[in-house]
C-alpha cells in the first residue's frame, strides 16, 4: 500500500527547548560541527528551531518555529538534482535522498526555501568510542555528500517490515520519528495521511493549520498548527 | 622527504598488504548502489528499561541496545513523570556513556595536591590507599570523615548515610546548586507542609509563573513540559492561560500569553499585589475569608505601591488579579530566580499564598502535597533517607569549609556530579579548603574542577551502567518508584560508589559491616523490593513498580488562614553608581549547573532565546547597549565586587532595563576538551549570599558593571533566521 506521511507540528504546545534537536542527532548520526564550523553556518542538525522575534506593540515576543524538511510534494531541491541524488520516492511519498548518488553540487540546498539540507563539508569523525553510539539502521555520511530529514525513514522501515511479518497494515501511531517521539509538550503529530482516520489526518482538519511558505507552492508534508493566545493586557 | 630507507618500508608494507589484504572474506552479497541505505534490512535491537540521571527529576528510560552498544535514549512510556517524553539533556546521556575522556581506571595523584596530575592505577592499589586512609581515621577520630556529594537517590543514599552512621561521622553533606530550599521554607510557612508542592499544570486554567522557568530546568521540566502541552490543547473547550513574571524573557516567559518584566527580586511584591486585589475585591470565596491579611499590611500594597516597586503597570496587576480569580483552577509557580534571591523565601511564599487564596490547595488544577514515601513506611525513620528532601545543602557546606579550613577534617569522600569546586561564590574559597583536608577520595566519571584537587579518584559506573532504584521529587502520587539497571556491560573498569562502600563496611567491620549486611548493592536493592508480592524481573522490565494507585495527598493545617509572608526586599551587593547592573543568573537549559558542558550535543544545541552555541554571554537591553556603545556580539568585561569575566554580549530585545542576565553552566577551567576555554564562569561573580529565610544559596544578588573590551573568538549564534526571512512572509 502506497502512504503518504505526514508531519504537524503545534505550535501552541510547542516551548523551543530543543529536546527533539538532540534526539535527531542521536537517531541519525549526525555529527557536531564543532564551533569553527558553526560559526560558517555549518551546523549539520536536520531540525532546528528557527527562533523569531515578533514585535507587537511594546512588546517584543519569542516565537520558536521547529524546522524539519518540509517533505514537499512539488519539492525545488529535486528538480535541479543532476544526478537524481534527492528524488520523491513513490511509496512513501517522501522527498528522499540516495547519498551514494550525490556528487556534492549543492543544488538542492540552495534551492530549497526552507534551508533544511546540510553539506558534510568535511568527513566527520566520532572521537572513539563515541562511534559505538552510532545508530546502525542509517549510514554515516561521508564528505561531499547532502543530507537532511528523512522522517526517519529507518523506522518508517522497520515498521514496514514488521507489518510485513505479521501480515497486516502498518498502524497508526506505529512510526514515530526521533522528534516526535521525544517531544515533551507533544507538539510533534507524525502518520499516514494516506490513512483518513490516521492522527495526523484528524489534527489537519483543525483550523489553525497552516504551511511554511505555503505561497511557494511547494506543498509541504509538514504542517503547522498556528500558536494561539490569550486575551492579552 | 621521502628517503631510500622510508620508500623500501612503504614499499614492503604495501606488499603485505596486497597479499594479505585478499584474505578477507568477499561480501556474500553486494548491495547495489542505487538503493539508498536506509532500505536495506535492518538489525535486531532491544530496549532496557532505567532512570535518567542528568538532572534530579528522575525521568523513567528506554535504552535501545544493539550489539551490546547502547544506541538511543527514549522516555519509558509507563513512568508516570514523563510518560515516554525526554528532554535534550536526557537525549545526551550516551554521550556520558561513550566519552572518550571518561575514567576507566582508578587515578592516584602523581603530582602535588591540585596539580591535576594524576598516575593510573590498579583497583587493589587504589582500594588498599582508600582502606589505609578509612582505617587510620576511624581509629583516631571517626568524626572528621566528610562525605561530601550530590543528593544521592533511593537506596544508594540509604547505603551512603547507614555507612557514615556506624563510621560514627556526622558530616554528610548532599550539595545540590539549585536546590530547593526556599520552596521548602515557604511551603512549611504557607501551608504548613514542608514538601515540594506537586502542580497540576494539565488541569490549570491559568498559570500565573514569577520566573518560574518550569519549562526549560526546575524540579522536572518534562513532567511539566508535558503539563504545559496539556494545559494548551489537551481540553476540547479550554484553553490554559499562561502569565509570566519576570527580570528576563525565558523560554517559559516566550511561551506566555502576556510577559511582564519585573525588576529582580519584586517578584513577591508583584504576587502581593495580585492578592491585594484578590482580598480588597473578594475575589474568591477564599479571598474573602482572608480579612486577616488586610490589616497585617496587605492594605498598603495597593497596585500603585506594587508598580513603583516592580517596574509594571498597576492596571496590569489589577487586570490579571481578576482573571486569575475568575478563572479557576488557577496555578502561581515561583522558580529558581525568585528562590535565589536574597529574600528568595518571601518570593516562594507570597506565590504560595495566592495558591491559598485562589482556592487551589488540594484541588484539581492546584498545588497538592502527595506523600511519595507512602511505599515506604516499613523503613520507619529510614524512609527520608530514601527521597532526601531537595534542599541545596548549603548551609551545611558552608559549615564544612570552614571546617576544612580549620582543619577539623582528616579524609574527605566525594562524588562526582556535585561539583562544588565550580558552582560555589569564589569568595568561599571551597578550592583552597579542599586542599587542607590530607586525604580526598572522589568517586567520579570525569575530571573536573573538584575531582581533579583530589589524591585518588575512583572511576565509577555511568547511571547507564548501574544497578539501583529512584523515587522521583515530582510527577507522581506516592505510586511510583523506579529502578535501574545496567543497559549495557560497564563498558570501562568502574566500581558503584555504594558497593565500595559496602566492601569498605566488611573491612572496617564491627558496626559498619553490620549496618551493610549485604554481599553488594544490587542485593541490597533485590532484598527491598524483591518477594513482598512484586516480580522483580517484572518490574525492571517495566522499569519501575507503578501500582497506579496514589496514595491520601497529606493535609495542609495552614492553607485555610494563610498569614502574610514579612516583606522584604532584595539586597544586591554593589554600589549602584560603581555597578549599574543587577546581574541576573540562570540555569543554562543545555548545562544545567555546568555538567552537561562537556558533551557536544548539548554544547551545539541551540540556546531557545539567544540561539547560542558553544560559549557563554551577557544579555542586555537594546537601550542599555546603545547607551553603553555596544553592539551585538561585542566583547564584554563584566565586573562585580567579587569578580570578573570576559563575555560576549547579545541584545535581548525583552529584558528589564538595568539588568544584565547570564547562563550558568559554561566557563569550565577542568572538565575536559569540550568544555573547557568557553568564556568565563558566572558563579565567580557572585557574593557568597543566602537567601534570610531558608539559608539557601542567594545568586541572584550582586550588581555588576560592563565595560567593552577586546575578547578573542566571536559567539556564534545559529543561521540568523531574520535576515533570511521575515517572519510575517513564512506563514
Amino acid at each position: 500500500m502506497k502512504h503518504k506521511w505526514a508531519m504537524v507540528i503545534d505550535m501552541d504546545r510547542c516551548t523551543g527547548c530543543g529536546a527533539c534537536v538532540v534526539a535527531c542527532a542521536a537517531e541519525n548520526n549526525t555529527p557536531t560541527a564543532g564551533e569553527a564550523e558553526a560559526a560558517k553556518g555549518r551546523l549539520m542538525h536536520w531540525l532546528r528551531i528557527s527562533r523569531y522575534w515578533k514585535r507587537e506593540g511594546n512588546e517584543t515576543r519569542a516565537i520558536f518555529v521547529p524546522t524539519p524538511c518540509m517533505h514537499c510534494e512539488k519539492a525545488p531541491c529535486e528538480i535541479v538534482c543532476p544526478v537524481y541524488a534527492t528524488y520523491h520516492d513513490e511509496d512513501d511519498n517522501l522527498n528522499a535522498m540516495v547519498y551514494n548518488r550525490c556528487i556534492g553540487t549543492r543544488y538542492c540546498a540552495n534551492n530549497c526555501p526552507y534551508s533544511v539540507r546540510v553539506f558534510n563539508w568535511w568527513n566527520y569523525t566520532w572521537e572513539k568510542p563515541l562511534d559505538e553510539q552510532l545508530n546502525p539502521d542509517l549510514s554515516v555520511r561521508s564528505r561531499g555528500v547532502m543530507e537532511k530529514c528523512t522522517y526517519c525513514i529507518q523506522r518508517i522501515r522497520r515498521a514496514r517490515e514488521t507489518a510485513i511479518s505479521e501480515r497486516r497494515e502498518i498502524r497508526d501511531g506505529e512510526v514515530v520519528p526521533a522528534c516526535a517521539q521525544t517531544c515533551p509538550p507533544g507538539a510533534i503529530v507524525f502518520g499516514d495521511t494516506a490513512d483518513p482516520d490516521s492522527a495526523v489526518s484528524r489534527v489537519l482538519k483543525d483550523p489553525r493549520v497552516f504551511k511554511l511558505m505555503e505561497h511557494l507552492g511547494t506543498d509541504p508534508s509538514t504542517a503547522y498548527l498556528k500558536k494561539q493566545r490569550g486575551p492579552g493586557r | 622527504m621521502l628517503d631510500r630507507r622510508d620508500f623500501l618500508k612503504l614499499g614492503g608494507a604495501t606488499a603485505f598488504a596486497a597479499l594479505f589484504g585478499g584474505c578477507e572474506r568477499l561480501p556474500r552479497k553486494i548491495v547495489p548502489f542505487v538503493i539508498p541505505p536506509e532500505n536495506h534490512k535492518l538489525g535486531e535491537a532491544l530496549w532496557y528499561a532505567s532512570v535518567c540521571r542528568q538532572c534530579p527529576a528522575g525521568c523513567g528510560i528506554v535504552v535501545r541496545v544493539a550489539e551490546g552498544r547502547a544506541k538511543k535514549i527514549e522516555g519509558n512510556p509507563l513512568h508516570p513523570v514523563n510518560r515516554g517524553k525526554l528532554c535534550a539533556r536526557g537525549q545526551a546521556g550516551l554521550q556520558v556513556l561513550y566519552h572518550p575522556e571518561r575514567l576507566g581506571r582508578p587515578l592516584i595523584l602523581s603530582g602535588p595536591r591540585g596539580s591535576g596530575k594524576f598516575r593510573e592505577a590498579s583497583w587493589e592499589e587504589a582500594i588498599a590507599a582508600l582502606m589505609a586512609g578509612m582505617k587510620k581515621v576511624r581509629t583516631d577520630d571517626p568524626a572528621s570523615l566528610l562525605m561530601l556529594t550530590e543528593p544521592m537517590r533511593g537506596h544508594a543514599n540509604l547505603v551512603a548515610a547507614r555507612f557514615m552512621r556506624a563510621f560514627g561521622s556526622p558530616h554528610r553533606v548532599a550539595w545540590d546548586p539549585f536546590g530547593q530550599d526556599a520552596l521548602l521554607s515557604a511551603c512549611d510557612a504557607v501551608f504548613g507542609v514542608r514538601d515540594v508542592p506537586e502542580y497540576d499544570i494539565a488541569g490549570a486554567r491559568y498559570v500565573l509563573s514569577f520566573s518560574g522557568d518550569f519549562l526549560e530546568t526546575g524540579l522536572s521540566p518534562v513532567h511539566y513540559g508535558r503539563a504545559y502541552g496539556r494545559m494548551r490543547q489537551e481540553r476540547p473547550t479550554v484553553r490554559g492561560k499562561l502569565v509570566h513574571f519576570g527580570p528576563r524573557l525565558s523560554m517559559t516567559a516566550a511561551n506566555a500569553d502576556v510577559y511582564l518584566p519585573i525588576a529582580p527580586g519584586t517578584e513577591g511584591l508583584a504576587a502581593l499585589g495580585i492578592a491585594h486585589v484578590m482580598v480588597k475585591e473578594k475575589l474568591s470565596p477564599a479571598a474573602a475569608a482572608a480579612s486577616s491579611l488586610w490589616g497585617s499590611g496587605l492594605d498598603r500594597m495597593t497596585p500603585d505601591a506594587v508598580a513603583q516597586a516592580t517596574g509594571l503597570v498597576a492596571a496590569d496587576i489589577a487586570a490579571v488579579a481578576r482573571e486569575f480569580a475568575g478563572n479557576r483552577p488557577g496555578l502561581a509557580i515561583a522558580g529558581d530566580a525568585a528562590a535565589s534571591c536574597t529574600n528568595g523565601t518571601f518570593n516562594v511564599a507570597c506565590a504560595a499564598l495566592l495558591n491559598a487564596l485562589a482556592g487551589s490547595v488540594g484541588a484539581p488544577g492546584g498545588v497538592s502535597f502527595p506523600n511519595r514515601l507512602a511505599p515506604f513506611s516499613r523503613y520507619g525513620a529510614d524512609a527520608a533517607l530514601l527521597l532526601p528532601p531537595p534542599e541545596s545543602g548549603y548551609p551545611a557546606l558552608r559549615e564544612a569549609i570552614g571546617k576544612m579550613e580549620r582543619g577539623a577534617f582528616r579524609m574527605a569522600l566525594l562524588s562526582g556530579a556535585a561539583n562544588p569546586a565550580f558552582c560555589l561564590p569564589a569568595s568561599l574559597k571551597f578550592g583552597e579548603a579542599l586542599l587542607k583536608v590530607p586525604l580526598v577520595v572522589s568517586f567520579a566519571s570525569f575530571l573536573d574542577e573538584t575531582t581533579s584537587l583530589s589524591d585518588l579518584v575512583l572511576p565509577v559506573p555511568t547511571y547507564l551502567e548501574e544497578w539501583g532504584d529512584d523515587i522521583a521529587p515530582a510527577g507522581h502520587a506516592g505510586d511510583a518508584v523506579t529502578l535501574s539497571q545496567p543497559v549495557v556491560d560497564a563498558y570501562r573498569d568502574t566500581r558503584a560508589m555504594s558497593d565500595i562502600l559496602i566492601a569498605a563496611g566488611k573491612e572496617l567491620g564491627g558496626p559498619v559491616a553490620a549496618a551493610l549486611p549485604w554481599a553488594s548493592f544490587r542485593e541490597c536493592v533485590d532484598k527491598a523490593y524483591g518477594g513482598k508480592g512484586v516480580n522483580l524481573e517484572e518490574a525492571r522490565r517495566q522499569g519501575g513498580i507503578f501500582t497506579g494507585k496514589p496514595g491520601p495527598s497529606r493535609p495542609t493545617p495552614k492553607a485555610a488562614r494563610p498569614a502574610l509572608p514579612k516583606p522584604s526586599a532584595a539586597a544586591f551587593e554593589g554600589d549602584p553608581a560603581k555597578y549599574p547592573f543587577v546581574l541576573h543568573v540562570y540555569p543554562s537549559i543545555a548545562h544545567a549547573d555546568g555538567r552537561g558542558a562537556n558533551l557536544t550535543w548539548l554544547q551545539e544545541m541551540p540556546d531557545p532565546v539567544t540561539t547560542a552555541v558553544w560559549r557563554n554571554w551577557v544579555e542586555i537591553a537594546p537601550e542599555t547597549a546603545r547607551r553603553l556603545g555596544l553592539a551585538d556580539g561585542d566583547g564584554v568585561t563584566v565586573t562585580s565586587p567579587s569578580g570578573s569575566l570576559e563575555a560576549f554580549v547579545v541584545i535581548h530585545p525583552a529584558i528589564a532595563a538595568g539588568v544584565a542576565a547570564m547562563p550558568l553552566g559554561q566557563g569550565h577551567a577542568r572538565y575536559g576538551q569540550h568544555a573547557a576555554g568557553r568564556g568565563g564562569n558566572p558563579f565567580a561573580l557572585l557574593p557568597a549570599g543566602e537567601d534570610a529565610g531558608s539559608k539557601g544559596p542567594a545568586r541572584q544578588s550582586t550588581r555588576v558593571a560592563l565595560a567593552k573590551a577586546k575578547v578573542a573568538g566571536t559567539l556564534v549564534r545559529t543561521v540568523n533566521v531574520e535576515g533570511q526571512w521575515k517572519y510575517e512572509n513564512i506563514l
